[in-house]
């Protein structure tokens, strides 16, 4: 139904790439995992409240120099950045990459880097506009 | 983005489809028979070629390569080599020149002769029905043949020598040589020659094809070369020991097809297949010749030339090629400020920019001024004009003078060589006023030395008699000829009337003088005369000018002042110097308290003099726009980034621009966009290629009419009268190791360089 | 038995391939080497003028081909400053290149080419022996043998006193009168080794020996009389059809 949906507001956008996308929109699309948004959202919060046990846990087994709140606060920053998602297969794709990250931190597959790469600890911020790009280097 | 204007492609195109139907000749000339052509085949493929054509040629037309050493298409034909040897075949069926069977006709019968038996594709013009076999057994005998001789003699060193990778010898070898040799005797070995600081010489890998010789008698006009001795010990060289000092000398070492000749400087420092390859633009003089510059690891290693028809066919003068390891010294690599004690001291770019925006902030637009230097590209051009000009100063000149009396600048048609390079090929006379090209524009001096060759150009001189490396009419070298020649009294008007294309060039270094603008004013007059008596057609141009720094023309295309007589007349209390090293101004010209900021890429003079110093980019670090003596603007690719914390110049007046005090920050980021103002002030120049043509010459002379200053008595010397001259001209070859030596093996001879000890 | 089979496959592997060193274009006799090298004697500092005399000769050698082609005259003007001063300094070489108008280079390429230019200080005479096949038959070595003993020099020598240049050389076309030696511009043919003695003592004492072959024939007939063409010559109409 949401399929239908979408087609329709892109319709209204453009009239020449209506007929494709009208097309494209007829075919049958397989879920995933979830039929609608709803139930994809269910698991959203199941994994979001695994996430939420675990980084005490994380935290202690890593050895990590943050405290717990810091890390829940992080998990719940990671999971706001995809808040804007709709679609239940692309939502059902990210809770599996999701679960995925969550049992190589349970099952220590990683290590202290791989989870503090999550606080972009050592990346430094690109410059972007002229004059700190000019101070910074020969490119842009 | 599209630069360039479909109009503008369409008639480059035309042009050029021209170019190709003349390209069987080496001259263009502006009449041509394209009547009467033959037919030949080549393997079996029909051609059709204009009578007179060789083998080769006709084979080259149809897209098969003939393995050569001795020919090479901008040079007589030799014919020594014999590696082109080919199959004549008769084509059955055909008739002949005279409109008999090829079998039958008694005038091509003394031709019959040839079928069936190798000839030499390069010396041989085609007949009639001709089938020149280029892949049968014979041929393919005939050249294995032809290698094993020429291996004979040949070292097998190739693992040690510079040409490896690049040498026709091995390719050809390889393609059609044998596998196996018989020959089992001594070989030949012949003395090195030391003929300069620039070409090293081992001469056992000659294989004398003479292409040098060749190259040093037509195209440099130096016949220092020859061939001495006879059979089995002949050998290249002069002779008597004598250095082959030409401004075109470094060329010998493309056209060497062997390891014979090649360049000392770049001798065992990389190999062509380790090198990147960058196509740019050759900076150090007007002519803007093509390079492709090949580097290695963030090093200039060499520069090679790029074909181009239009400037520079396919030579480069030896400043343009050897001068690059001039890029890597006395370079300067980080911003310097003078500190309490008057010392210059290192810093970085931050307090670089706030020490100028503190300078800035109790100096009105007024006080403030900028000289740009012969190698400025026209993007930091327009970066540091749209700065003033927002700072309220419009005090921006050139160090190259320019008179602005008559129309000075307004008429671009005033300040460009506008017959254009290759159009010294069309014409029959041509006057050099106070000028030099030998040395000023060495590849203009070899298009006038080509068309005097083979077109029967005749070239008159008015200045200091100079070797031109061609006859020419001697006029004298006091103003008093340019006076005569413009009122018609001097002897040489007659012959200047009876040309039919006639050309005036004159040399911007006579235009510096003081009374440029009635040099100028006179020259415009002899030019506007010759048009008028030669009936030439109205899209002739008669009058030319022709520079010596790589700057000047888009300069004064974007707007700058040329000469710094303003400067010196109103002294400014802020100076900006970008690239300007050629000392028009220093110290004792400007108030005591003035600030001078150099911007550029090498500790020159202009450096020594600043209070600022920001380093900038050279000619093979940047993107740059440059538009050379003829108006046609072509870009320089960056081939190295700029070493330590250089920047690419207009990147450096952009940043200035936003510092805090000078407030003035300039509407661009990327080139992109500093290219799109260039187009906004002059779209000319970011039409890469293209000439943007220039007319009003009449005008341009009505209003020089009304110019009231008298010549001077001085005779017309033009700066650079030797090649000792030639070497070291701008900052990059002044810091050149290699031309430092030139100048040392000019002034005391070759023996005096030292070299080091190595093969 | 493997043992010696590999010896002389080796011993015959290496008598087929010769390795030999670079050998230098410069032999002994084969008109020196083709470079120039100043020496006290051949500098472009020395002297040379042509005569006044032989100016007129170069002004008519030139005079000989078309206007602009002065270059064609090279070869006559060399020899002519040749015979003017035994050899052709460098100086000579230029004063040639300066009187026809063209580069030195274009002169060199032609004195360097020609063995008959020659580029070193020479004798007053230039014995050239020939040793090639016919008059090496004819036991030219013994002439040369003969030169060599009287003279005290080798070939491609001088004699201290500057009067001999010895040389030897290729074919000179006077292989029936075998053997034979050119000095200076006189053949000497049919020569025995107690002939070229005396030769050498004639142009010692300062006097030419009449040149020809000195077997007492007149030029190169055959010595025992004419062994055809012995009748006297048929007339007109020889063998001409009778009816015509």
């Amino acid at each position: 139904m949401n399929r239908f949906k979408r087609a329709d507001s892109f319709a209204s956008h453009s009239s020449a790439m209506a007929s494709s996308v009208a097309r494209g929109a007829v075919k049958a699309v397989k879920p995933i995992f979830s039929r609608d948004v709803d139930e994809a959202k269910r698991r959203v919060r199941e994994l979001y409240r695994a996430w939420y046990r675990e980084v005490p846990n994380t935290v202690a087994m890593y050895q990590l120099d943050i405290t717990v709140r810091q890390g829940r606060d992080k998990v719940r920053e990671i999971f706001n950045k995809n808040k804007h998602v709709t679609d239940p297969r692309v939502i059902d794709m990210l809770v599996i990459k999701g679960k995925m990250e969550l049992q190589e931190t349970i099952h220590i597959w990683k290590q202290k880097t791989h989870v503090m790469r999550y606080f972009h600890e050592t990346e430094n911020p690109c410059p972007n506009d002229f004059l700190s790009k000019f101070y910074h280097g020969h490119e842009p | 983005m599209l630069r360039l204007p479909a109009v503008g492609r369409a008639l480059a195109g035309a042009a050029h489809s021209k170019g190709c139907l003349t390209a069987s000749s080496n001259v263009r000339t502006s009449v041509r028979a394209s009547s009467n052509l033959v037919e030949v085949f080549v393997d079996g493929k029909p051609v059709m070629v204009e009578p007179g054509t060789t083998v080769l040629q006709a084979c080259e037309k149809v897209g098969v390569q003939i393995p050569r050493f001795c020919y090479h298409e901008r040079l007589s034909v030799a014919g020594n080599c014999r590696m082109c040897l080919l199959e004549i075949e008769r084509a059955p069926k055909v008739m002949c020149s005279h409109n008999y069977s090829t079998l039958d006709c008694s005038s091509c019968r003394p031709w019959k002769g040839i079928f069936g038996h190798p000839v030499a594709a390069c010396a041989m013009p085609v007949m009639k029905g001709w089938n020149i076999l280029t892949n049968s057994e014979k041929t393919r005998k005939a050249r294995e043949g032809v290698m094993e001789f020429l291996l004979a003699n040949h070292p097998l060193d190739c693992p040690i020598c510079d040409q490896g990778g690049e040498c026709d010898l091995q390719d050809q070898s390889m393609m059609f040589g044998s596998d196996r040799s018989r020959f089992t005797e001594g070989k030949r070995a012949v003395e090195d020659k030391n003929i300069g600081p620039l070409i090293k010489t081992i001469m056992t890998r000659c294989i004398q094809c003479t292409r040098c010789v060749r190259f040093a008698s037509e195209i440099a006009g130096v016949e220092d070369l020859g061939t001495t001795g006879r059979g089995n010990s002949m050998q290249i060289g002069t002779y008597v020991e004598k250095m082959f000092m030409s401004e075109l000398s470094g060329n010998v070492i493309d056209v060497c097809p062997v390891g014979a000749l090649t360049s000392k400087p770049y001798a065992f420092t990389s190999r062509p297949w380790e090198t990147r390859k960058t196509e740019s633009i050759d900076v150090l003089d007007a002519v803007g010749s093509n390079i492709v510059v090949s580097t290695r690891g963030g090093e200039v290693m060499r520069i090679l030339p790029r074909l181009n028809e239009d400037v520079n066919e396919e030579w480069i003068s030896d400043k343009t090629r050897f001068a690059y390891d001039g890029l890597k010294r006395q370079r300067l690599t980080q911003p310097m400020v003078k500190d309490a004690s008057g010392q210059l001291v290192p810093t970085n770019w931050e307090d670089a920019l706030m020490r100028i925006a503190a300078m800035l902030q109790g100096v009105k637009g007024s006080e403030i001024a900028a000289i740009a230097g012969g190698m400025v590209d026209a993007e930091s051009l327009i970066a540091l004009k749209d700065m003033l000009n927002k700072l309220d100063s419009e005090a921006l000149c050139t160090e190259e003078l320019f008179p602005m009396a008559g129309a000075g600048t307004d008429l671009r048609s005033n300040y460009l060589l506008n017959t254009r390079i290759a159009g010294i090929e069309e014409c029959d006379l041509l006057l050099l006023i106070g000028t030099n090209p030998r040395y000023e524009a060495p590849l203009f001096n070899a298009r006038v030395r080509k068309s005097w060759l083979h077109n029967e150009l005749q070239v008159a001189l008015v200045g200091h008699d100079v070797d031109l490396s061609y006859s020419y009419n001697h006029l004298g070298d006091s103003t008093q000829v340019l006076k005569d020649l413009a009122t018609g009294k001097h002897p040489y008007c007659q012959v200047l009337a009876q040309a039919k294309r006639p050309v005036v060039v004159v040399g911007s270094s006579c235009l510096q003088r003081a009374d440029g603008a009635a040099i100028l004013s006179a020259v415009s007059t002899i030019a506007q005369n010759a048009r008028v008596s030669s009936g030439v057609e109205e899209g002739w141009k008669v009058l030319n000018v022709l520079h010596r720094v790589a700057s000047q023309v888009a300069a004064l295309d974007v707007g700058y002042k040329p000469g710094v007589e303003a400067i010196r007349k109103n002294p400014p209390k802020m100076l900006f110097l970008l690239g300007a090293d050629a000392g028009c101004i220093t110290r004792a010209d400007l108030p005591k308290d003035s600030f001078i900021i150099y911007q550029g890429h090498h500790g020159d003079v202009g450096a020594l003099m600043a209070d600022v110093i920001l380093p900038g980019a050279a000619y093979t670090e940047k993107n740059g726009t440059y538009v050379n003596t003829e108006g046609r603007a072509q870009q320089t690719r960056v081939a190295v980034t700029p070493p330590g914390m250089a920047r690419e110049d207009w990147k450096i007046i952009r940043a200035v621009s936003e510092t805090p005090h000078v407030g003035v920050t300039l509407p661009y980021d990327t080139l992109e966009e500093v290219r799109d103002r260039l187009a906004e002030v002059a779209p000319n120049l970011v039409r890469y290629d293209d000439v943007e043509e220039a007319n009003y010459f009449k005008q341009a002379n009505e209003l020089s009419q009304a110019v009231n200053q008298s010549l001077l008595a001085d005779p017309l010397v033009p700066p650079q009268l030797s090649v000792k001259d030639f070497y070291m001209t701008d900052p990059i070859s002044r810091a050149s190791q290699t031309m430092a030596k030139c100048v040392k093996a000019v002034t005391e001879g070759a023996e005096a360089v030292e070299e080091p000890a190595i093969c | 038995m493997y043992l010696s089979s590999a010896l002389r496959a080796a011993a015959s592997h290496a008598g087929r391939q010769v390795r030999s060193l670079y050998q230098s274009a410069a032999r002994p006799g084969a008109g020196g080497i083709f470079l120039h090298r100043d020496t006290a004697d051949n500098n472009p500092d020395t002297p040379f003028e042509f005569t006044l005399e032989n100016m007129k000769r170069v002004e008519a050698i030139i005079n000989n081909y078309p206007k602009g082609h002065k270059q064609a005259a090279t070869i006559p003007v060399l020899d002519l400053a040749q015979r003017q001063h035994g050899w052709l300094p460098i100086s000579a070489m230029n004063k040639v290149a300066e009187i026809l108008e063209i580069p030195p280079m274009r002169v060199y390429e032609v004195a360097t080419f020609y063995t008959m230019f020659n580029r070193q200080p020479m004798g007053k005479y230039h014995v050239q022996v020939c040793t090639t096949t016919p008059c090496m038959l004819c036991d030219s070595d013994s002439i040369l043998q003969a030169i060599q003993n009287k003279l005290g020099i080798k070939v491609g020598e001088t004699t201290p006193d500057k009067l001999f240049t010895l040389a030897e050389v290729e074919c000179l076309g006077a292989c029936v009168n075998a053997p034979m030696v050119q000095i200076n511009d006189n053949y000497y043919e049919d020569l025995k080794p107690s002939d070229i003695e005396h030769i050498l003592d004639e142009l010692k004492a300062g006097r030419v020996p009449p040149p020809g072959p000195r077997s007492g024939r007149f030029s190169c007939e055959p010595e025992g009389g004419l062994t055809s063409l012995t009748e006297p010559p048929p007339g007109p109409g020889f063998g001409v059809r009778a009816d015509l």
